[in-house]
């Protein structure tokens, strides 16, 4: 186990030889092993992430103050003469590695960006939880994603998907998707928007309050009977009751069907659309 | 680095399992040579193909194959004992003819004896419906297995496969609450209340849900279990949902859910 | 290391036979893509994973839970594909008629790791792939398709692993001569 603490602006020396730190405001962490599985967790209290996968075997974390005196570079003042700072832990990010599994918590202190490139292979586990956006681009892995307060925009990626807003969209396009895993994307108050390979199978279990569903006319989607069935019923006319069926779930088989696949938006609408 | 030893380090090249040494030294060897670098080049392009290729899915029978066979060997398995125990009968079996003949007798009476006590009324009834026991306890051992997962994929699989137990599986339904309650991702902890449906006859529900949806933190989890109620038609949580809709702490669309379950619940 | 596939088959070896549903659940899949590779029939790959897990189930208490259990299950899996390809002998296959069914390939959407492939057709591929010998064509399935380690793979083929890395780079050759001869058949 490496663990250490960066506190931005500060050249300080990291306490181990495998890790750099290339620039003040950024940071490389191998995975230990690399013919294991790779996992990056990341935690962000105030702000945002973009996650991407590159050509590489490290993990490389740069960090963006939001709204300092220089944006894009944190510099903390420095200390008055024949003082020095002691550095809270808090005010940076707490990055640790093990078991080749990289953990990033941040934004505890300060609102931040957070650009991290990992190997494309990576599993993700991602949540922020104040007023920030978070986006993964390029990844083949498990990916899971939870946004309190902004969008959630995963694009560009294989494997499967976990993603939830609270407030937000939800953007998952899906290049390839690992057979026989179930994946579920969901929101409060946001468009679920998902983008499906043609040849995806799965069983689609769509449900909306407010929302419409709308799906892609290329894609082979079988809804089941029970699904098409009209939400409202009047028969009061005929001396019958008018009722509002429950169940606003809608269920299918796209490419006669597989793992299930769960779409829940409350006043939101979902569109699934074909690669 | 020779032409002939880089190219016994290609696959791990490919692989990204070489070591730094290792890589550095190929590396190094790439950059003085044009062939190795053009063939790394090349094969490496097909390399990264071959992930591309479509991939086959086995049909859905090949699972409730393996739990048939799974089943049937288990039975098998516990029928064995029996077997040996024959076996002791027949190294119990007297080598002289008088005393063979006084055992068999006594075994003839004894055989009669017990098979007029257990015949069943029909033979294959009990092996299927132990089959069946069997299938359902091996649904309930991966459904388990799989909520406890480190991935939340796995643990969104288990709880899949909790519709597939029996409602009466009370193991089951104390991993579901679990995962309502603790589960780390929201996704899995939605698909867990949803899966809390088929279990809505168990004494206790009520009482379970009504204690959970304080606990959440995300909002479309608490409106699911409010869902639930209604759908259970628990009406006796009519009081704590009309508190729930008083709460000012909690999400406004939480308390229109709840209004709208008072009203629906009547 | 509770749950990990060698403490299981450590425990169905000990009598839990019902924990192999949980190795069927984690390997099937990747089983049935062996054999659909090695065969092109889905039918008798089906019969061989079934196989390969009843097979599991009789030689349960002779696995060692010190060994990989991926190395010993798809040690057994070669066994089976065997026994099954001498009871099959003269059998006729429809290959053909079983390529023609499958998905296209070239319809799969590329994934994020193309941006460094210039090799578009994956059919083409694909026919390169079969074409090769059985044992090239079985290394590069275990070695890219399955991911396995290769100190792995030198268990399942009984071979040091250092023969393994320089049979996957000339599996690796043949496939790329087998590629480009049917890309100048196409294009001529």
């Amino acid at each position: 186990m490496n663990r250490f603490s960066i506190v931005l602006g500060l050249a300080s020396t990291l306490g181990t030889l495998l890790v750099g730190q290339d620039t003040p405001d950024r940071v490389t962490v191998p995975f230990r092993d690399a013919a294991k599985a790779r996992t990056l967790v990341v935690v962000v209290v105030n702000g945002g992430m973009t996650i991407r996968g590159y050509d590489g075997k490290d993990a490389i974390i740069e960090a963006n103050s939001r709204g300092g005196p220089s944006r894009g570079r944190l510099r903390l003042p420095s200390a008055p003469p024949g003082m020095h700072r002691i550095d809270n832990q808090n005010s940076g990010l707490d990055i640790s590695e093990k078991d080749n599994v990289v953990t990033v918590n941040g934004g505890i202190m300060h609102s931040v960006d957070l650009l991290i490139q990992v190997p494309i292979q990576t599993s993700l586990k991602l949540k922020t939880l104040n007023g920030g956006h978070l986006t993964v681009e390029n990844i083949s892995g498990e990916i899971e994603a939870e946004n309190t307060n902004g969008a959630v925009t995963i694009t560009n990626v294989s494997g499967s998907v976990l993603a939830n807003s609270m407030n937000g969209r939800v953007t998952v396009s899906l290049d390839r998707v690992t057979p026989d895993k179930s994946m579920s994307f969901s929101t409060m108050n946001g468009i679920i928007d998902v983008t499906l390979p043609a040849d995806v199978k799965a069983r689609l279990k769509m449900k909306t309050d407010n929302g419409e569903i709308y799906l892609d006319d290329g894609f082979d989607v079988k809804l089941d009977a029970s699904s098409r069935a009209p939400v409202v019923s009047d028969r009061r006319s005929s001396g019958g009751r008018y009722r509002v069926r429950l169940d606003r779930t809608t269920y299918g088989d796209i490419n006669g069907g597989g793992p299930e696949m769960q779409f829940t938006t409350y006043n939101g609408s979902i569109l699934i659309h074909k690669k | 680095m020779t032409c002939e030893e880089a190219k016994t380090l290609l696959s791990e090249y490919w692989s990204q399992t070489l070591d730094e040494t290792r890589e550095l030294a190929f590396d190094a060897h790439l950059a003085g040579c044009e062939t190795c670098r053009a063939e790394t080049e090349r094969l490496g392009v097909l390399w990264k193909s071959l992930a591309l290729l479509p991939v086959e899915e086995p049909s859905a029978n090949l699972r409730g194959r393996f739990y048939e066979t799974l089943g049937a060997f288990r039975q098998g398995l516990e029928s064995a004992p029996r077997r040996s125990l024959r076996e002791k009968i027949v190294s119990f079996w007297p080598r002289q003819p008088a005393w063979q003949m006084a055992v068999s007798f006594a075994l003839l009476v004894l055989g009669v004896g017990v098979g007029y006590e257990i015949r069943p009324e029909k033979q294959e009834q009990p092996e299927v419906a132990q089959l069946r026991g069997e299938v359902s306890n091996m649904r309930q051992l991966v459904a388990l297995s799989l909520m406890q997962q480190q991935s939340a994929g796995e643990r969104l699989r288990g709880v899949g496969w909790a519709y597939q137990v029996e409602p009466s599986d009370t193991e089951v339904l104390s991993a579901l609450l679990k995962a309502v309650n603790q589960d780390s991702s929201v996704n899995v902890r939605l698909a867990a209340a949803d899966a809390l449906h088929a279990f809505g006859a168990s004494p206790g529900m009520r009482k379970a849900i009504l204690e959970a949806i304080p606990k959440q933190s995300a909002p479309l989890v608490q409106i699911a279990l409010i869902d639930l109620l209604v759908d259970l038609k628990k009406k006796e949580a009519t009081p704590d949902l009309r508190a729930l809709a008083a709460d000012q702490a909690v999400h406004a669309g939480v308390r229109q859910r709840a209004t709208w379950a008072v009203e629906k619940l009547q | 290391m509770n749950g990990t596939d060698n403490a299981l088959m450590a425990q169905v070896g000990a009598g839990e036979v019902a924990k192999l549903a949980v190795l069927f659940e984690r390997h099937h899949g990747a089983l049935f893509r062996y054999f659909v590779s090695m065969n092109r029939n889905r039918e008798w790959s089906e019969d061989l994973v079934q196989d390969v897990f009843f097979r599991m189930l009789r030689y349960r208490t002779s696995y060692d839970s010190k060994q990989s259990f991926t190395a010993w299950m798809y040690q057994i899996a070669r066994n089976t594909n065997v026994d099954h390809a001498h009871k099959r002998r003269g059998e006729v296959v429809g290959i053909e008629e079983f390529t023609e069914r499958r998905p296209e390939p070239a319809s799969s959407a590329p994934g994020p790791e193309e941006s460094a492939v210039r090799v578009q057709d994956l059919a083409l591929l694909k026919r390169a792939l079969d074409r090769l010998p059985s044992d090239k064509k079985e290394i590069l399935i275990l070695s890219r398709f399955q991911e396995m380690k290769y100190e792995d793979i030198a268990v399942v083929l009984g071979c040091e692993a250092g023969t393994v890395k320089v049979r996957v780079y000339r599996a690796m050759r043949a496939l790329e001569e087998i590629y480009f001869t049917l890309a100048g058949e196409k294009a001529s």
